[in-house]
């Protein structure tokens, strides 16, 4: 399944990568080419999700779980795996849920940022599955230079995860108190 | 007009405060990927000694070598950094009336400072075909000693060949093919099996010299790995000064010849006042018979271990020069003869031949597996290798050379059953014989044997922190969508 995994990671990466050069483009501009090249985002988006999800699948039947959830690099590309898909289906749901809007005043560059973050996870992921495969970048040196040794398991204490549980009741708290108002004034 | 003025003002204000709610939306999104990055990989690893679990500060250190021999002789110069000299070792100390010992093996480092310094090295002809690519990872076995999950003294005692003919009471290094399963350290193949294994070289010869057990003495220890790690034949560099059933030591320094002294004192110990040239060893000459009518004093303190020259096979190896720890290096030079005509207790050396080797050095009062190991390296005798051995003539080398360095790392509790298991992602690797080096580097290693140390607590913790970076990016999600729908509506 190796192989097969090697094929297929090649689209969402190629996809996603694409979508963000979209994205900053029409974060950049309101100019003709960057609205039709917005038009196609959402497709490219949904094709990149697909495609990823395949490799994602593909990728975990390469190794026994209970190998590939044993070793610190394994686990690794797993994580930043699910991450960046989940982040990616974020960026689709919200380009295709919010329509155009998503371009209108600071949400542009909240969109060009998000992209980004998005790219980074995606090459993080590829560097960390090239380890997997004996091909090292300098992409681990860097993220290494920013204090994470990437033959070291990534994961957070309990307290932290504390944190996240709650900054997420918070997110959506916000989410629900920033739209009750629209019912009420409906 | 005015109704129409109040609805875009009232318009702006939701927009502000929507905008106000995303951006907080942001900030707190961030925010917890910001902590996550400064807190990964914390509250998990921590020192636990009662789990025989101490994690050293540093994983990786340098040890440098040089090789010269001259068709008689074969010569090793080993050069280390250690922050100070640990040259004292097991030693009891008379307190409350009774001799209580201090500076036997211990998880982690020897609390007063009380563990010798040491440097080994595995040697193979090529008869261990594993060991050129896995070096000593081979030797460790399953539930080996102070592992989390070692075999207890009763279970190695009870066992009919190492426990009872061989007198082990821990699970030591050994090789994999003297056992019939390598997931069970008591699976030991018949003898006639294992007598033919080591005639046929299944064996690694062992260079192992102890600061305090034969250093003082300019002795080294000679050993092999084969179904235990065992001395040679012959009589070793040292022997236990303990008497188990009157509860004291066997000798005590003979006064004559100490400076009217009977034992050490232990302010001195701990103040590590006593230096290379003081006596803080005793040997054969200059003990006598232990006297428990003598008035002992408090601080009154033997060592437990009695120096004596070695014979035999065992004495194969003997220390060049002096060896000594200064400015902040160890410099060992270790001897021994090319062939000592001892071929199932050592590994013959001959010109123009390779060989494997692997290093390990002790220091910092750690001891059994707390030590820094290398890979393998190859050991070319006058050949192409990785450390090449000069051939000069005459009695002792001239050290010409240039310093070969060999990153040492500490390997954690990773036994070769593990890395042949389906918990490892190379155990189809190490059925195809890929070498570890081409796989892994030093520092790899090195963090691997720390997750092993806590692999169940470290799997839990990452399947949580990967559920949980999926719900905060949910959560995100539905917060900016919620948000935006809003601001559209507005």
């Amino acid at each position: 399944m190796a192989g097969y995994h090697v094929v297929l990671v090649h689209f969402p990466i190629a996809l996603w990568m694409t979508a963000t050069l979209a994205i900053l483009w029409r974060a950049l501009s309101d100019g003709a080419l960057a609205k039709a090249i917005d038009r196609a985002l959402v497709p490219l988006l949904v094709v990149g999700l697909i495609s990823g999800l395949a490799a994602y699948a593909v990728g975990l039947m390469v190794w026994p779980w209970e190998t590939i959830s044993s070793t610190p690099l394994g686990r690794n590309h797993v994580l930043l795996a699910t991450w960046t898909v989940a982040y990616w289906t974020l960026l689709l749901a919200t380009r295709w849920i919010q329509g155009e809007a998503v371009w209108d005043g600071v949400m542009r560059w909240v969109m060009a940022g998000l992209a980004i973050l998005g790219s980074a996870l995606l090459g993080i992921t590829g560097t960390l599955g090239g380890h997997l495969v004996g091909i090292y970048t300098e992409v681990s040196e860097a993220l290494r230079f920013f204090g994470w040794e990437v033959y070291t398991t990534f994961y957070v204490p309990t307290l932290t995860l504390a944190a996240i549980g709650a900054a997420t009741v918070l997110l959506i708290g916000l989410g629900i108190w920033g739209r009750a108002p629209q019912r009420s004034a409906g | 007009m005015r109704a129409y003025s109040h609805t875009l003002s009232r318009m702006g204000g939701n927009m502000r405060r929507v905008g106000l709610y995303i951006n907080i939306s942001l900030v707190l999104f961030l925010g917890v990927l910001g902590l996550s990055w400064l807190t990964h990989g914390t509250g998990v690893i921590q020192n636990d000694t009662s789990r025989n679990i101490y994690i050293p500060k540093d994983l990786t250190m340098p040890l440098q070598v040089k090789v010269a021999y001259n068709g008689r002789d074969i010569f090793f110069r080993y050069r280390w950094p250690a922050k100070q000299a640990s040259i004292y070792h097991d030693m009891v100390k008379f307190e409350g009336g009774k001799w209580v010992r201090y500076g036997g093996s211990v998880a982690g480092p020897q609390p007063q400072g009380i563990y010798e310094d040491r440097v080994t090295m595995l040697v193979d002809d090529g008869s261990v075909p594993e060991f050129a690519r896995y070096g000593g990872y081979i030797t460790i076995g399953d539930r080996m000693r102070f592992f989390t999950n070692e075999a207890t003294a009763k279970e190695v005692r009870a066992h009919p060949y190492l426990g009872q003919k061989r007198n082990q009471t821990e699970v030591g290094k050994h090789l994999p093919a003297t056992r019939k399963d390598i997931n069970d350290w008591a699976s030991v193949v018949p003898e006639e099996e294992l007598a033919a294994l080591r005639k046929g070289g299944y064996f690694l010869d062992l260079w192992h010299w102890r600061a305090h057990r034969g250093g003082p003495i300019g002795a080294s220890d000679d050993q092999f790995v084969f179904d235990a790690r065992s001395g040679d034949a012959g009589k070793g560099a040292f022997t236990d000064n303990w008497d188990s059933q009157k509860q004291q030591p066997k000798v005590m320094f003979d006064p004559q010849k100490n400076k009217n002294q009977r034992s050490l004192k232990w302010d001195d110990l701990i103040q590590r006042k006593l230096g290379f040239d003081d006596v803080y060893f005793i040997t054969e000459d200059t003990a006598v018979p232990f006297d428990a009518a003598y008035a002992w004093k408090d601080g009154d303190t033997i060592p437990r271990r009695l120096l004596r020259k070695p014979d035999g096979s065992h004495a194969d190896i003997t220390v060049v020069g002096q060896a000594r720890w200064k400015d902040g290096y160890w410099d060992v030079t270790l001897k021994r003869a090319m062939d000592t005509g001892k071929p199932t207790d050592d590994k013959i050396m001959l010109d123009k031949r390779v060989y494997n080797v692997a290093f390990a050095v002790h220091r910092d009062a750690l001891g059994s597996r707390w030590h820094n190991v290398s890979m393998p390296v190859t050991l070319g005798l006058g050949r192409d290798a990785e450390l090449v051995a000069t051939r000069f003539d005459g009695d002792e080398p001239a050290w010409n050379q240039a310093w070969h360095t060999v990153t040492l790392f500490y390997p954690g509790q990773v036994n070769w059953a593990n890395l042949n298991s389906k918990k490892h992602a190379g155990a189809e690797s190490i059925k195809k014989g890929v070498p570890v080096k081409y796989r892994h580097s030093e520092i790899q290693l090195a963090h691997y044997g720390v997750e092993a140390e806590f692999a169940d607590a470290i799997r839990r913790q990452w399947l949580l922190t990967m559920l949980a970076g999926v719900i905060l990016i949910a959560g995100f999600g539905i917060a900016l969508n919620l948000l935006l729908t809003r601001k559209q509506g507005v």
